[in-house]
């Protein structure tokens, strides 16, 4: 009995025996697919007013009274800070916010001409937007990317501060995340 | 030899193993409501052991089909049955053996995942369902990139994971099914790198759901021979790809669904989604691919009901995503290499039945006159 048993035991282990190989090699060309947005956006609705989609690494964080949303927005070497916005009329306006942005990174203000030949544009259900990318050669560890939006009785502010390195990082989801911001319909 | 086929091939073994896979059947059809469906199958019908209770191990289903299949194997070894008389449950054992063949085949080789693919571009890879991947990438060189992939099943804690091609070791500090990121609220002593220097990995309990799950990792750098030697995190779905420059190599860490590429590539030209009138239901959707290989283009329309079937892979249209920026197609793309097996196991059985019938009916007649008289 006890062989038979022995027996059933060894076919069970042969049978048993995982012989694939669990690490593969292999080499691909140097592309980046867009196709794994399926698994990094989720739509987001943290405000009374707005909703928009974010990448899900960006963690709701704790902001001033001020902000309708802050995000924690991870690069491979650090974190940055995203915070939005809302300011009643042009909220001071846009050429006097630029230069206070360009201040808080140590270079110098900037005529509005140009300003507005440094901004790219974009555009989402709100309306027309301008982003602005603001880096500091001489201090790399500081750059702003920012984009403001104005809308009937007020300016939506976008802002995300990181490394140099981070605002390059994140150049695309905060472009994305821009375009995605609409009314939320589901007030 | 004789006494162990005797033994093994006792009829008693198949009904008490058949007994028992009816046993975990129902324990893993309750189950499902609990754990999901996937955690379920998983338990009771892809272990060798099953826990009941986590306390009691019992045989798991792929441990009672071996058993059963050697024990349909070994009735075929046993001298008295290889008679005319007997052909038809020859043919029965055999159409069962082949089942069960089948069911091991689409265990072991089989692989269903889904393919992502926005309007306009062009994809040559499919994700798996549920198996997860560490890949690692060396960027360092110009136009390709060098992945050296580790599979879920190295994964597991306290692993060390090293290969010829890599400088350094990776050792698997944790892994969780299904955790969520937060943000640490005190500094720490331990060498934190990259995401892991502000957030931690909290496990959560599963979802029954597994797509739901978000699967983490943390793991431990050793051996770089530079700053980079220290604890990483990663969640699936990161946007934010982890990266370390080790002996002036460039890598990429990615924790991502298990990849599997494919010898050919689909392109969507054009996706389209119908909607039952008045509501926001789809009433149907398909896309218009072109399915390339070798440099050539093949136009190709897959729908509900009418799946791509192309070099063992069939692609179905299981769901869209619609985004901002355009439409995108999901397709389900299922490589099944054991799929003819349940067909024709069960026609050898009929045949076997039908044999077995005709060998025995004169007999069972004679019988049934001899009585009557």
């Amino acid at each position: 009995m006890i062989k038979q048993i022995i027996l059933l035991f060894l076919v069970f282990f042969m049978l048993s025996c995982d012989s694939r190989n669990h690490i593969r090699i292999y080499y691909l060309p140097k592309t980046h697919t867009n196709n794994d947005r399926q698994q990094t956006k989720i739509i987001e609705s943290q405000s009374s007013e707005f909703s928009w989609e974010k990448p899900d690494s960006w963690i709701p964080s704790q902001g001033s009274s001020m902000r309708i949303a802050s995000f924690d927005v991870p690069f491979s070497t650090g974190m940055g800070d995203l915070s939005v916005m809302e300011l009643s009329g042009d909220g001071g306006g846009l050429v006097a916010n630029v230069n206070r942005w360009r201040g808080q990174i140590g270079l110098e203000p900037l005529e509005e001409n140009e300003i507005m030949s440094q901004a790219q544009r974009g555009e989402n259900e709100l309306g027309p937007y301008q982003i602005f990318q603001l880096a500091n050669d001489s201090s790399s560890d500081r750059a702003i990317l920012a984009a403001i939006l104005s809308m009937n009785n007020s300016t939506l502010y976008i802002k995300l501060t990181a490394s140099n390195d981070g605002i390059k990082e994140l150049e695309i989801d905060f472009k994305n995340f821009c375009s995605s911001i609409k009314y939320d319909t589901k007030i | 030899m004789k006494q162990i086929i005797k033994t093994i091939s006792h009829p008693k073994i198949f009904v008490y193993t058949v007994i028992w896979l009816m046993v975990l059947t129902v324990l893993g059809t309750i189950a499902q409501r609990d754990i999901g469906l996937y955690a379920s199958q998983q338990k009771y019908f892809s272990s060798y052991i099953t826990w009941l209770g986590d306390i009691i191990p019992t045989p798991g289903g792929k441990f009672t089909m071996i058993i059963i299949l050697v024990n349909l194997m070994s009735m075929l070894f046993k001298h008295n049955i290889w008679k005319l008389r007997k052909a038809g449950i020859i043919i029965v054992h055999l159409g069962a053996v082949l089942l069960f063949i089948g069911s091991g085949v689409t265990a072991i080789f089989s692989s269903e995942g889904n393919m992502v693919i926005d309007e306009g571009a062009e994809s040559n890879y499919v994700d798996d369902y549920h198996k997860m991947e560490l890949a690692v990438v060396n960027t360092s060189k110009k136009n390709l990139d060098k992945y050296t992939v580790f599979d879920e099943p190295l994964l597991k804690k306290s692993n060390k994971l090293s290969h010829e091609s890599l400088d350094f070791v990776i050792e698997i500090i944790e892994y969780y099914n299904n955790c969520k990121v937060q943000r640490r609220t005190k500094s720490s002593d331990i060498q934190y790198k990259g995401m892991m220097k502000n957030f931690d990995l909290i496990k959560l309990k599963p979802e029954k759901e597994n797509a739901q799950n978000r699967s983490g990792i943390i793991y431990k750098i050793e051996n770089s021979d530079s700053n980079n030697d220290g604890i990483y995190g990663l969640i699936l779905g990161q946007s934010v790809i982890q990266t370390a420059t080790i002996n002036k190599q460039n890598f990429e860490f990615l924790f991502r669904k298990k990849r599997t590429y494919l010898p050919f590539s689909i392109e969507l030209l054009d996706f389209k989604k119908v909607l039952h009138p008045g509501t926001g239901i789809a009433k149907s959707y398909s896309s218009e691919i072109n399915l390339i290989e070798n440099g050539i283009p093949r136009r190709v329309l897959i729908q509900m009901n009418e799946p791509l079937r192309h070099r063992g892979y069939t692609f179905f249209q299981s769901s869209f995503i619609e985004a901002p920026e355009g439409e995108a197609t999901v397709l389900a793309a299922v490589k099944n290499y054991g799929r003819l097996f349940p067909y024709i196991s069960s026609i050898i059985m009929a045949v076997g039945l039908l044999v077995h019938l005709v060998i025995n009916l004169p007999r069972l007649l004679r019988k049934q006159m001899v009585g009557n008289k």
